[in-house]
């Protein structure tokens, strides 16, 4: 996709290293996440040496420095959103937890400090997969992203930290979390929180979906953080932080529900009522379309957030109006998913259950997908 | 020790492929194309001794249109060094590739020259065999395992009766079986490093061949659809079935 700001044309064809990328990230969703997807949901486990293997395929390494131990390749929204709509295509939860650390890296290269990213970014490229996140939802009615609950007051060693997150991908890991809070009265901050200091208690959710992610409710009860932790050197940016998981967000949407779409596709055609494939029936065939054709308008939509933001455009609105479609129509298309299979829909047997399940999540999930 | 390794594009193994509505050939109009997945065991099975020390250097060449350069990018990216795309128009046939592949292994005098067995599309397993006759070089064909010593290469085969490791002199040539490896993912940072590597580009008139054709396809047609079975009643049946009307025991 055209990603310089000299390009006028509106051209969707990928760049060649787009597509080979696309081509790794297929094979991998396909062999180490679709297949494991379902034994992973029921146990609520991630496959043993999953994480490792994200690690290997250099998702997160991608956008760090070379000079500090990454690939150096310039941070690209739209090549992430690429990657998180074919890992999401294997599964939602175990793609979700696959992108958090990168949701971490990217938020760091973007609003940290030059200090923080040389000391936390080659912690990321070593062997081992360092487990990161980002932690912005809060468990109260009516959350509303710009009127947190967390607080951060100044203190003469640094920062006290109180309140609650919830929803956060690897939260019961994660050794590195980003953590949203307000900073006393003067607007939105982001704090490096490390490890599990004192006050700091994690508790597992469990919730309908999402099941590998480890989603995990975090609670800060007077916790002290150094003056370094607070993210970068300016005012945090919290609306461009939202605005750019929200492109993660759909692109994760897009990414299962095409995998419903080839899914009902091949079962409607082979699945024989009344003599005849029930494609043959309009009441199946229009739904299926309508599958399609809003599954087309969410990825236009993303792809044309991502690119916004690549160019160093405004994407605010594109990445909320993406948003808002592509929450309403995954769980749209969850639903008709499970309502083309019919009675098999409910059975645990196929995919399209799970993928219901974990489609009902992209409306919650604000600050979790940074591209 | 230079290794040279061989990769074929064919369709993606996960197509599910269609003749032409005249039957002249397989249709491959916007199909999915990839590596041959025995090419890139052999891709893997290099790279691996070139991590291992064993090998200094590993070369992949390709035969075919432009559009193989992307297999051998992606074969760039799973760890080769360089590549050598040897531009062809056109359906070439085995012993075509051979002699063109002879002459990149005169250019690069490679110690090994690992290939895929067969390619999936054509399913001819001739190349190798060719390959080792044109260039007199010793083989080890259907290796499920690869193990250098010194001057020499042990290649465990699977044959019939079982397995058969046999011991061959530098240089020689080896054709991969499935089992030989399983081939990584190539990582997203080394796709990017992959487009900074080396690419020769050679004619065959470079390599003092003239591409010619023994073989002409007469026609392409998809397998006979499988009939319905049926559900017998008793194991007399089904033995009765077996044994006048499949005529399979007797």
């Amino acid at each position: 996709m055209s990603n310089t700001s000299e390009d006028l044309l509106f051209d969707l064809t990928l760049t060649d290293d787009q597509r080979m990328n696309r081509e790794t990230m297929q094979r991998f969703s396909a062999a180490e996440i679709r297949d494991q997807a379902a034994q992973a949901d029921k146990s609520s486990v991630t496959p043993a040496g999953f994480y490792q293997k994200t690690l290997d395929l250099g998702l997160t390494l991608m956008p760090i420095p070379e000079a500090l131990g990454g690939a150096g390749v310039e941070r690209s929204p739209v090549s992430n959103a690429l990657n998180a709509e074919d890992l999401a295509h294997g599964d939602l939860s175990m793609a979700l937890g696959a992108i958090s650390p990168l949701a971490f890296v990217n938020t760091l290269l973007d609003q940290g400090s030059e200090a923080q990213k040389e000391k936390f970014l080659p912690r990321f490229c070593t062997e081992e997969f360092l487990a990161a996140s980002t932690a912005l939802i809060e468990p109260r009615a009516t959350f509303e992203p710009t009127e947190l609950s967390t607080k951060a007051s100044r203190n003469e060693r640094g920062f006290e930290l109180n309140g609650c997150k919830s929803m956060v991908p690897l939260g019961m890991d994660a050794e590195l979390l980003l953590v949203i809070a307000e900073l006393d009265e003067t607007g939105p901050a982001a704090f490096i929180v490390e490890g599990t200091p004192e006050g700091m208690t994690r508790s597992a959710e469990s919730n309908m979906g999402l099941r590998t992610a480890q989603l995990a409710t975090l609670t800060f009860d007077g916790v002290q953080l150094s003056a370094e932790a607070l993210l970068g050197d300016r005012n945090f940016d919290l609306q461009r932080f939202i605005d750019l998981s929200r492109i993660g967000l759909c692109a994760l949407a897009v990414g299962t529900c095409q995998a419903v779409l080839d899914y009902v596709k091949v079962y409607c055609n082979e699945r024989i009522a009344f003599g005849e494939p029930i494609t043959n029936r309009q009441s199946v065939a229009f739904m299926i379309a309508d599958i399609a054709i809003e599954l087309e308008a969410m990825r236009l939509m993303t792809w044309r957030a991502a690119s916004l933001a690549e160019q160093g455009l405004d994407f605010h609105q594109q990445a909320y109006l993406a948003k808002v479609f592509c929450a309403e129509q995954a769980m749209k298309i969850g639903t008709d998913g499970v309502q083309l299979l019919g009675g098999h829909g409910f059975c645990c047997e196929h995919p399209v259950e799970l993928w219901y399940r974990n489609l009902r999540a992209i409306a919650l999930l604000d600050g979790t997908a940074s591209v | 020790m230079k290794v040279l390794v061989t990769v074929k594009r064919v369709v993606d193994y996960n197509v599910k492929v269609r003749a032409k509505a005249d039957g002249s050939d397989v249709d491959l109009n916007n199909v999915k194309m990839a590596i041959n997945p025995f090419c890139e065991i052999a891709v893997e099975e290099a790279v691996r001794l070139k991590e291992a020390g064993t090998a200094t250097e590993v070369v992949v060449v390709s035969v075919g249109a432009k559009q193989c350069q992307e297999q051998i990018r992606t074969a760039l990216a799973l760890g080769a060094d360089r590549g050598i795309h040897v531009e062809t128009e056109g359906a070439v046939e085995p012993l075509v590739v051979a002699k063109l592949l002879k002459g990149v292994v005169e250019k690069e005098e490679p110690r090994l020259v690992i290939l895929g067995k067969q390619s999936i599309d054509g399913d001819n397993n001739q190349t190798g065999q060719m390959l080792g006759a044109l260039t007199n070089m010793p083989q080890g064909t259907f290796a499920s395992e690869v193990a250098i010593d010194g001057d020499k290469v042990n290649v465990t085969r699977e044959v019939d009766a079982g397995m058969q490791t046999i011991s061959l002199n530098l240089p020689a040539i080896v054709t991969s079986d499935l089992r030989l490896n399983e081939p990584r993912y190539a990582s997203l940072p080394n796709i990017m490093k992959a487009k900074k590597k080396p690419l020769d580009v050679f004619s065959p008139a470079d390599l003092g061949v003239e591409v010619t054709s023994h073989i002409t396809q007469l026609s392409v047609a998809p397998p006979a659809e499988r009939q319905a079975g049926i559900i017998v009643e008793s194991v007399e049946q089904l033995v009765d079935k077996l044994k006048n009307e499949a005529k399979v025991i007797s």
